[in-house]
């Protein structure tokens, strides 16, 4: 099966049924992605599918097929000189420190990323129904509310 | 770090403790790098010293030895980057930061060229040193990283002072170089000095003085962490993220109901499944090594296995054994004469309950074990690199030395990554397959094995005087085991039977009364019940101040002012004064907002005491906590912005306890398996929190990452009986 993760071609020999987290994670060893429960709900390993927010630990791979997956390996740049640019949901989220473990943070970054592309202008409402399905269990939802309105913003100074 | 010059006097004092001073020895020689290191006992009971000069360290730092290494060390390079091997594990609470800001304080370090790492079980842990519980990391590290990091510098001074041949008193630090004072130019960088270095190092005689708190940089700044980079790039590595060449992945089986013995087991045709490796069946275990996590966990289904035995048990029989006897029990704590008081006064009594709940830490136990001929390395997110070390070791029948624990960082903690179950799985998968083998449990077994936090009913007795002032308080502790039942505690049961009482309840009364008794009863319950942040402290804080809530409405007393008229008249008393104040200045206490009402709580942990105020409404039989203030003294506070995430997550792992969290069994097993059983607090969930540092010293006293655990529910709960008069004494919360 061939998989494109972020902008690269995989060609990965699994089993049918296997799930792209682990395809992504145990076969190509991209683990930034994480697990947390297997039943789509934690959303600790959330990635974008075309752009948008996935479960990827109950989504097949054989479905990812054809489409353009990023993880959280692929959310920065890298500009003329090779430098990393950090993506402004990364950037915003160490300005705020945001994390503890920061093991449920690539899947809440991942989750905000695709919000704030669709939703450049949040209100703190808006921003709480988006993230209302991302468990941190370090406790870290104030600073996950302040780091996405921080990184809308970071967002828009970026484009202007 | 801040261009301000820095004048510490470069005349080595008296240390506060000579007797260290015999253990300072010089184990090595060379030009290649500096290394000091510095051992710490579990507390700060026994300190040691150690120099090392060692030029054989490899540009892979964790496999380099020092001659006898100590607990932390700080290398110094020719390149000017310095080197922090730390024994605490990163789980979130901020450690390596920290523990940097300390070292970085009396080395004047600049900040750019640190680079932290946990240390291995090679590069020399031993007992309680490696092991990152309790809070205590901060506090049982602060002097002695302080005073190597001032002997470091002290060596780099005098040594540069002979390479430019002048006294050593013309010479100051900053930013990891030594300068002349006269000369600013003239400069020569730590790594320099190193370089430069020709002979032997020669220790001072003692430990030279420690900066001024008033010349602080470092110690007391809100410093981003410095593990956040790799962090949300992906890049950082943990237990389940552990890969070496020619891995394989592992799955063991799992008994239907706690206790329940593999009897009997046979390979069926487990072996002819795909991708299945090996198929493990020894003395009560059972386990596959396939190619796939999925396909060890599909071929497990295909062996034949008979449990038998263990306990039957469900939610009645357990809630039927969690009562509170009437007598007997291990006394805990004695003050005056409780029981000369009953004929006198009326008695106020109350009952509370705390269920089981699980730790839910989202990175799941995951150990990778290469197993060799006659080594194992082994890699792990643990709390507890020793024990899994001596755990493994004897499990392949090796010795200690030579099995070597990687520590990676940990995806959240919280008593539960003690790390040995799964690393002795990966191990005897390992030695059995000839793969380095990985597992990484799945979340049901996370919420069904393992153990959880155990339940806990107790019963409070007060005795009033007529001025409404307590005379007696009688506190009966009924709990399922914390550390009794801990893994890593050899012979609990004999343990148990010594001491009666489980000493990580944490049972302590800390108000002025005359006549205190407080009596614990070990429930020795069949299902695996251990440590969970706080320990003891979220049950006992929920009802003893959720009764001394009770009581001062009860008298008609101001909630606020009950706890202050209950105060101890010495310094710890003073301490909680101060807390109190601070947060009911700050909620601006006595006036909630319309149709809102606050609660009020007062706690410790150790020497740590918080004090905390919700702000709840409630409407039919939901409540919803709109702020939550909280004041905390646990001294000086090394990073304010870290210790106030410490603070802001704990509320929030608490506000769990309260709005849903709970595990009940089922014919011997946990109904809940996954998420959908056990929702977590959600960001929807978290109110405003207010964060408020009390520092009543001019060092770190008291841990932060547990300590606010208990005030949450008796603050949430109090605020309850306000706005609804529901008196709420079972977690979690449910108006009628």
């Amino acid at each position: 099966m061939e998989l494109q993760i972020n902008g690269q071609m995989y060609n990965v020999d699994v089993p049918e049924d296997e799930r792209l987290l682990w395809v992504i994670r145990d076969t190509i060893g991209l683990t930034g992605t994480k697990f947390g429960c297997g039943i789509g709900i934690c959303g600790s390993c959330v990635v974008h599918i075309d752009g948008q927010p996935t479960r990827s630990c109950i989504t097949p791979a054989t479905s990812a097929e054809d489409t353009d997956i990023t993880t959280i390996e692929g959310l920065a740049s890298v500009d003329a000189d090779g430098q990393e640019i950090l993506h402004p949901i990364q950037q915003a989220f160490i300005d705020e420190q945001v994390p503890q473990c920061s093991w449920c943070m690539s899947g809440q970054m991942m989750t905000a990323a695709a919000f704030i592309d669709a939703n450049p202008n949040p209100t703190t409402d808006d921003i709480i129904t988006a993230m209302s399905a991302n468990y941190c269990r370090c406790g870290c939802y104030k600073r996950i509310k302040a780091g996405v309105a921080r990184a809308a913003e970071l967002n828009q100074e970026r484009e202007s | 770090m801040s261009e301000e010059n820095t004048s510490q006097s470069e005349q080595p004092t008296e240390s506060r403790n000579m007797s260290r001073r015999r253990f300072l020895r010089i184990l090595g020689i060379g030009g290649g790098a500096l290394a000091v290191g510095v051992a710490v006992a579990f507390p700060t009971i026994r300190r040691e010293a150690q120099l090392a000069i060692n030029s054989g360290f490899s540009s892979l730092a964790p496999g380099a030895q020092m001659p006898e290494s100590p607990w932390v060390w700080i290398r110094i390079d020719p390149d000017n980057s310095t080197h922090l091997y730390l024994p605490k594990s990163e789980m979130g609470q901020g450690i390596h930061t920290t523990i940097a800001q300390i070292a970085a304080e009396d080395l004047d370090l600049d900040w750019e060229t640190i680079q932290t790492y946990h240390a291995d079980t090679d590069t020399g842990f031993a007992d309680f040193t490696s092991f990152t519980f309790g809070s205590a990391s901060t506090i049982s590290l602060y002097h002695p990283v302080r005073e190597i990091a001032a002997t470091l510098r002290y060596m780099l001074l005098t040594e540069a002072a002979q390479q430019w041949n002048v006294s050593v008193d013309t010479l100051e630090t900053r930013s990891s170089m030594v300068y002349q004072r006269a000369d600013n130019s003239q400069i020569l960088t730590y790594g320099e000095i190193v370089a430069n270095h020709q002979g032997e190092w020669s220790l001072p005689e003692t430990t030279p003085s420690l900066k001024p708190n008033a010349d602080f940089q470092y110690i007391g700044r809100p410093i981003q962490r410095v593990d956040f980079h790799e962090k949300v790039t992906g890049r950082a590595i943990y237990g389940l993220d552990a890969r070496v060449e020619g891995m394989r992945y592992g799955a063991v089986a799992r008994p239907p109901r706690y206790g329940a013995e593999l009897t009997n087991a046979t390979v069926g045709d487990a072996e002819s499944q795909p991708g299945v490796v090996t198929v493990v069946i020894q003395d009560g275990f059972a386990g596959v090594v396939a190619e796939t996590r999925a396909q060890a966990h599909t071929a497990l289904t295909h062996l034949n296995l008979t449990w038998e035995g263990g306990t039957t048990w469900s939610q009645d029989d357990l809630e039927a054994t969690m009562f509170v006897p009437d007598t007997g029990g291990t006394l805990v704590q004695r003050a005056g004469n409780f029981a000369s008081l009953t004929d006198e006064y009326a008695v106020f009594e109350s009952e509370y309950f705390v269920p089981m709940a699980s730790h839910a830490h989202l990175e799941p136990q995951s150990a990778l074990v290469d197993v060799r001929e006659d080594s194992a390395i082994v890699y792990c997110s643990t709390q507890a690199p020793n024990d899994t070390r001596a755990f493994v070791a004897r499990a392949l029948g090796l010795n200690n030395d030579a099995v070597n624990v990687h520590r990676t960082y940990i995806g959240g903690g919280f008593g539960r990554k003690l790390g040995i179950p799964v690393a002795v799985e990966a191990a005897r998968l390992s030695q059995a397959s000839g793969f380095p083998v990985h597992v990484g449990w799945t979340r049901e077994e996370e919420m069904r094995y393992g153990f959880h936090r155990p339940p806990s009913r107790q019963r409070l007795q007060a005795i009033l005087s007529d001025n409404r002032q307590l005379q007696g308080l009688h506190h009966q502790i009924a709990s399922g085991d914390i550390m009794f039942g801990s893994p890593n505690v050899p012979a609990p049961d004999v343990l148990a039977a010594l001491l009666g009482a489980d000493p990580l309840a944490l049972t302590r009364i800390e108000y002025g009364i005359p006549n205190i008794l407080v009596r614990y009863y070990r429930k020795d319950l069949p299902i695996p019940t251990g440590s969970w942040r706080g320990l003891g402290t979220l049950p006992n804080t929920f009802s003893v101040e959720s009764f001394i809530d009770e009581l001062a409405h009860r008298t008609d007393i101001d909630p606020l002012e009950m706890r202050l008229n209950h105060l101890s008249d010495n310094e710890f008393g003073q301490r909680q004064r101060a807390v109190l104040e601070a947060v009911a200045d700050v909620a601006n206490w006595g006036n909630p907002p319309q149709g809102h009402a606050y609660g009020l709580a007062l706690g410790h942990l150790g020497t740590t005491v918080v004090a905390l105020i919700a702000d709840v409404s409630t409407q039919d039989t939901r409540f919803t906590v709109h702020r939550i203030w909280c004041a905390v003294d646990a001294g000086l506070v090394v990073n304010p912005d870290g210790a106030r995430a410490q603070v802001e997550g704990t509320i929030v792992m608490a506000l769990g306890s309260c709005l849903r969290e709970e595990l009940t069994i089922q014919d011997g097993m946990m109904v809940a398996s996954n998420f959908g059983q056990y929702p977590l607090p959600t960001i929807r969930d978290t109110p405003e929190i207010e964060v408020i540092f009390v520092e009543s010293s001019d060092e770190p006293i008291g841990g932060l990452g547990e300590a606010v655990i208990g005030v949450v529910a008796p603050a949430i709960g109090n605020a309850i009986f306000v706005t609804s008069g529901q008196r709420l004494r079972r977690l979690p919360f449910q108006l009628a």
